[in-house]
């Protein structure tokens, strides 16, 4: 029989920024844990057990949480690391959910991180595909084009591989270019707001967005996430923690989670790929599944706001129709008038999202610390929306276009 | 905040090392190519085919061994313009390369579209053929590229 858990505390390290000299891993990682002790009456030695996480090998340090680990008081505790990609942050989460609601726990630290500013994110990007792309070149692909190839070798890196899906989604929902310019530059401006944001843009418009270069169409670099150092830290406890500690007014309630994988898409010449990018059909089964456990029967009317996962800004658009909370198509007539804003009626991120602030290991992860910061009415600077936050729901993607992880996170535990 | 934090510098250079991959659906695909045939593999249970041919079915989970050649003529799924090549130098003109699903098959095969004049007009469900190479080595190389028809 599992267990309500709560959310007692987030804390970052502070600002997210391109780069951090001045600190190693675990420096970088250390204030988040102690802001989010900080909040709390806490102290270290409470913490039970720690589940943390960054993307395998992008710091070309593998296994940072071996030597991090004494330096955010783990050493003596038990010590998980989880790494999915890009879902990463999500999955340790749920993994620190699974911690308390199991009954083996009462107080689980989660942390995400990535410092960007070391190692090499394409050397991380390029070990990934690497044994599919060897294996295709040993069969012979036309390499010498500068018209593509079968393999479909186009240039711009990953961006690449998404604009397959931003294509296939605006035919979908019969959206141009212009919707994905107008989406990015909210994100921008909605960081402005938001003090940890990475690239803040106060009042950053569709013509901002459109001036910046089609890297694939319809990408453009104004599409796309930064590379960002920062880390999140969050605290969770179970019920009878929470009510003895006194916090059962300003916490967040994990009401439901889940995660699905359908088959890699783009580009999976060697297996056989047989979806679209742009179906994206797990989002909505996890989502379903999350909204029947959480009690929820009309995600439109019952969820106040969401934190999508967007590396690239058509996501901000395609993820509100997948998880349910627009109808398949809308979102961009939702945007055009205004619901997806900080005061519009299906607030999108809030924070700024992905496109605006991209610590890999913990982005999945500050997806679910924002909503549950909206839900305890503590989102700082100015991305608070003003209606009352009863539930906020949570996403995560990643993989090769195939991972998602969903958490909805409301006002009032469900009843066990 | 340690002030004698020093930055490491290493380079970070793959060594050689093997692993296992299923090659039998690539196998069959390029020698399918060398005669200017499309081939794949079909599930007896449920029917999909898939190009190139998998040794499995993804839907069933089982082995699949039945080979069946397809019409070398689809439909254009999703599509990119690429204005840069995969090295990132800008190019010339635009290209794009797309994702196509031959008929009767279920599965999405890369490749580059040619028979457009303007990149606007272009839409997911149009038509298309594959044009071969003339002469033919059984390599992905020689599926030349995708023909709007
Ligand atoms: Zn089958």
């Amino acid at each position: 029989m599992k267990r309500n858990v709560a959310i007692i505390s987030v804390g970052y390290n502070g600002r997210f920024v391109s780069k951090r000299p001045d600190v190693n891993i675990p420096e970088l990682i250390e204030p988040a844990v102690t802001n989010a002790l900080g909040k709390t009456k806490l102290k270290p030695d409470d913490i039970q057990a720690y589940v943390v996480g960054n993307m395998h090998t992008f710091e070309g340090v593998n296994g940072p949480h071996l030597w991090a680990s004494d330096h955010f008081n783990g050493s003596g505790k038990p010590v998980m690391r989880v790494a999915t990609g890009g879902t990463t942050g999500a999955s340790v989460f749920q993994a620190a959910y699974y911690h308390v609601a199991s009954g083996m726990y009462d107080v689980v630290m989660a942390i995400g991180w990535e410092k960007q500013d070391e190692g090499d994110s394409q050397v991380g990007l390029v070990g990934i595909v690497l044994p599919e792309a060897f294996t295709l070149f040993q069969f012979g692909p036309e390499m010498n084009t500068e018209r593509g190839g079968v393999g479909g070798l186009g240039g711009g890196g990953s961006t690449g591989g998404a604009s397959y899906q931003a294509m296939s989604y605006l035919s979908r929902a019969h959206a141009g270019i212009e919707h994905i310019d107008r989406i990015a530059a909210l994100m921008r401006s909605n960081a402005a707001k938001n003090p940890y944001a990475h690239l803040q843009q106060p009042g950053c418009t569709e013509a901002d967005i459109a001036k910046t270069p089609i890297i694939t169409y319809p990408l453009r670099f104004g599409h796309t996430c930064p590379t960002s150092c920062g880390a999140v830290a969050m605290i969770l406890v179970s019920e009878s923690k929470a009510k003895k500690f006194g916090l059962t007014d300003r916490v967040a309630w994990v009401k439901g989670l889940g995660s699905g994988t359908s088959d890699p898409t783009t580009g999976n010449f060697v297996e056989g790929q047989i979806t679209d990018p742009a179906e994206q059909h797990m989002c909505k089964v996890v989502a379903k599944k999350v909204y029947t456990m959480a009690g929820i029967k009309d995600p439109t009317k019952e969820i106040q706001v969401a934190e999508v996962y967007s590396g690239f800004s058509h996501q901000d658009l395609m993820w509100p129709e997948r998880l349910g909370l627009v109808k398949e198509g809308k979102s961009p007539e939702m945007l055009d008038k205004g619901a997806f804003a900080i005061g519009g009626e299906m607030p999108i991120n809030p924070s700024g999202g992905v496109t605006s602030t991209n610590a890999i290991g913990a982005s999945a992860m500050v997806r679910v610390s924002e909503a549950a910061l909206q839900v305890m009415g503590l989102a700082e600077g100015g991305h608070q929306i003003p209606m009352k936050v009863e539930n906020a729901v949570a996403h995560g993607w990643g993989g090769l276009f195939q991972f998602v992880t969903v958490t909805l996170v409301g006002r009032t535990p469900v009843k066990s | 905040m340690a002030n004698e934090t020093r930055i490491m510098e290493s380079p970070w250079d793959l060594t050689t090392y093997s692993w296992k991959v299923e090659a039998d659906a690539l196998n069959l695909f390029v020698k399918g190519l060398k005669d200017k045939k499309i081939l794949g593999r079909k599930c007896t249970k449920c029917g999909t085919v898939y190009v190139p041919g998998t040794s499995y079915c993804r839907k069933c989970l089982i082995d699949i061994d039945q080979v069946v050649e397809v019409r070398p003529e689809g439909t254009l799924d999703a599509f990119t313009v690429n204005v840069s090549d995969i090295r990132g130098n800008p190019v010339e003109h635009p290209f794009i390369t797309c994702t196509v699903k031959f008929d009767g098959s279920e599965s999405l095969v890369m490749g580059t579209l040619e028979g457009w004049q303007d990149w606007h007009d272009v839409r997911e469900g149009m038509r298309i053929k594959v044009v071969f190479k003339d002469v033919t080595t059984g390599a992905l190389a020689d599926l030349a590229y995708f023909q709007l028809i």
